[in-house]
């Protein structure tokens, strides 16, 4: 099952955490949704390790712009 | 005229003695001991080592063959202090310009000719001719409204390209384009070299910003470093202010030092006081649009991509950390429950299981009492008919009858002798 983009994937993230919190989820299915809810951390994580390190490779270029005289 | 007209006691002259003679009465008259002030306009205008200058009567046309010429010539030796005067003041001996010259007259035998030998020019009423021409061009100007309209014409936000009427290798361009080169920013300096002072400078200024304005720049700078009125005189000429005003692109001036103010900086979009200061000011224009349209939003790029970049962190982490404690609690929730569930189990079960067995003993103690084997002891019997059936009722057997007696103790036999219904 694809994961969403960065909104979509924080919106089922939150239904699955939403699920858990009001105690809907039965024992059967509980591991389904950590699981899925594992793909969706992962999956975050990992777009947000790559922006980071795009970010660090612009910022200091933005940095000159930003910071010239 | 008849020869007899003609008689004269004076001596036949020779064609040099002639001239010597009338030489010697100009002399007497206007030569070098009694100079005189000549005013008039100036007709033509010449200079060769020496000046030579035609003067004639101010206000009369060249078309007029009879007008009186003064062919005036002012050597070397006192016309080079009074060129460098003049080109101090900014004044320009041309046709048209009226002078007074101080000088005498001389004359010319091998040419036959009379001169005028100008020993003085009066600069002050030179410049009081300048000045009045000026504050006329000026009010001309404005009339038709040409001290404004380059000043209307829209400046671009971020004027990057640059036309620039200057002399290459004077200071006034050097100090100019060295702002903007060292500023960084990506000028595009389009150059239309022209003289800046001397005859051929106000036309060739007007040429260049005529031709710089037909190139879609941002902006047309006229540059001209410092220099003596003289110097800056072509910015105060008609053609220079003329081709500003009809600018479509915004003329910015840069002439001279602070307190020079040209005609050509009152008809600017915009003046600086120097090249520099100009150069300062293009600069400047830049260098805020910069801050405003590309530094401030960097600034608030960075800004904003360490917050989201940091809300996004902190967002995953609380998640990863609300799923291991929702599944923890989750999974222990369950835990207990069973954990209820088999206890509550197991206490029902004994709960039962002694509800049974009272029952048992209940049914027991109630089935004790139906016991016949009690009742026989306690003097019941059991009658049975010949069939074996228990008699209950007087029906179940007849007189004569033999019928089994059961006691508590074994049986005998009896026979039915009388039947009597209801008790004796």
């Amino acid at each position: 099952m694809t994961i969403g983009d960065w909104n979509e994937a924080a919106t089922e993230l939150n239904e699955i955490v939403a699920s858990f919190d009001e105690g809907e989820v039965s024992v059967d299915d509980l591991f389904v949704r950590l699981e899925r809810a594992t793909q969706i951390i992962e999956s975050l994580e990992a777009r947000l390790d790559a922006t980071k390190a795009k970010v660090e490779e612009l910022a200091p270029r933005i940095a000159r712009v930003a910071e010239r005289e | 005229m008849a020869l007899e007209d003609s008689v004269t006691d004076e001596p036949i002259l020779e064609v040099g003695q002639f001239y010597e003679l009338l030489t010697a009465q100009l002399e007497s008259a206007f030569g070098r001991r009694r100079p005189r002030w000549v005013r008039g306009e100036v007709a033509k205008v010449y200079e060769k080592t020496h000046l030579y200058i035609d003067l004639v009567d101010a206000g009369s046309t060249s078309s007029d063959a009879k007008r009186p010429v003064l062919n005036a010539h002012c050597w070397a030796s006192q016309w080079n202090p009074l060129k460098r005067k003049l080109a101090d003041d900014g004044v320009t001996l041309k046709p048209g310009v009226i002078v007074n010259c101080f000088g005498y007259v001389d004359l010319y035998a091998p040419q036959g000719r009379i001169g005028f030998t100008v020993t003085a020019i009066d600069v002050e009423g030179l410049l009081g001719d300048v000045a009045r021409r000026r504050q006329e061009l000026i009010a001309r100007l404005k009339h038709e409204g040409l001290l404004e309209t380059n000043k209307n014409r829209p400046l671009s936000p971020v004027p990057l390209r640059v036309g620039l009427v200057a002399s290459p290798g004077t200071e006034g361009y050097s100090d100019f384009t060295g702002q903007l080169l060292k500023s960084g920013y990506g000028f595009e300096i389009l150059l239309a070299k022209t003289a800046v002072q001397g005859e051929a400078a106000p036309a060739q200024i007007a040429n260049a910003i005529e031709q710089l304005d037909e190139l879609d720049l941002d902006v047309i700078c006229l540059v001209r470093g410092g220099g003596s009125k003289g110097d800056l005189a072509s910015f105060d000429d008609e053609r220079v202010a003329r081709a500003i005003a009809s600018a479509r692109t915004p003329v910015f001036t840069g002439i001279g030092h602070t307190g020079d103010e040209s005609i050509a900086d009152l008809v600017a979009h915009t003046r600086a006081i120097t090249p520099t200061k100009l150069g300062e000011e293009i600069v400047t224009l830049v260098a805020t649009w910069a801050q405003r349209n590309v530094r401030v939003p960097a600034q608030r790029i960075l800004s904003a991509t360490g917050a989201i970049l940091d809300e996004a962190t902190v967002y995953v982490g609380e998640r990863r950390r609300t799923m291991i404690f929702a599944v923890r609690d989750r999974l222990r929730l369950e835990e207990r429950h069973l954990v209820a569930t088999r206890e509550r189990l197991t206490l029902q079960g004994a709960h039962i299981l002694e509800a049974s067995t009272q029952m048992l003993v209940s049914a027991r103690q109630l089935l004790s009492a139906y016991d016949p084997t009690r009742r026989l002891a306690q003097g019941w019997s059991i009658v049975t008919n010949a069939n074996g059936r228990v008699v209950k009722a007087l029906a179940d057997v007849h007189e004569g009858d033999h019928v089994l007696v059961r006691v508590s103790d074994g049986t005998f036999d009896s026979q039915v002798l009388e039947m009597d219904k209801g008790t004796k």
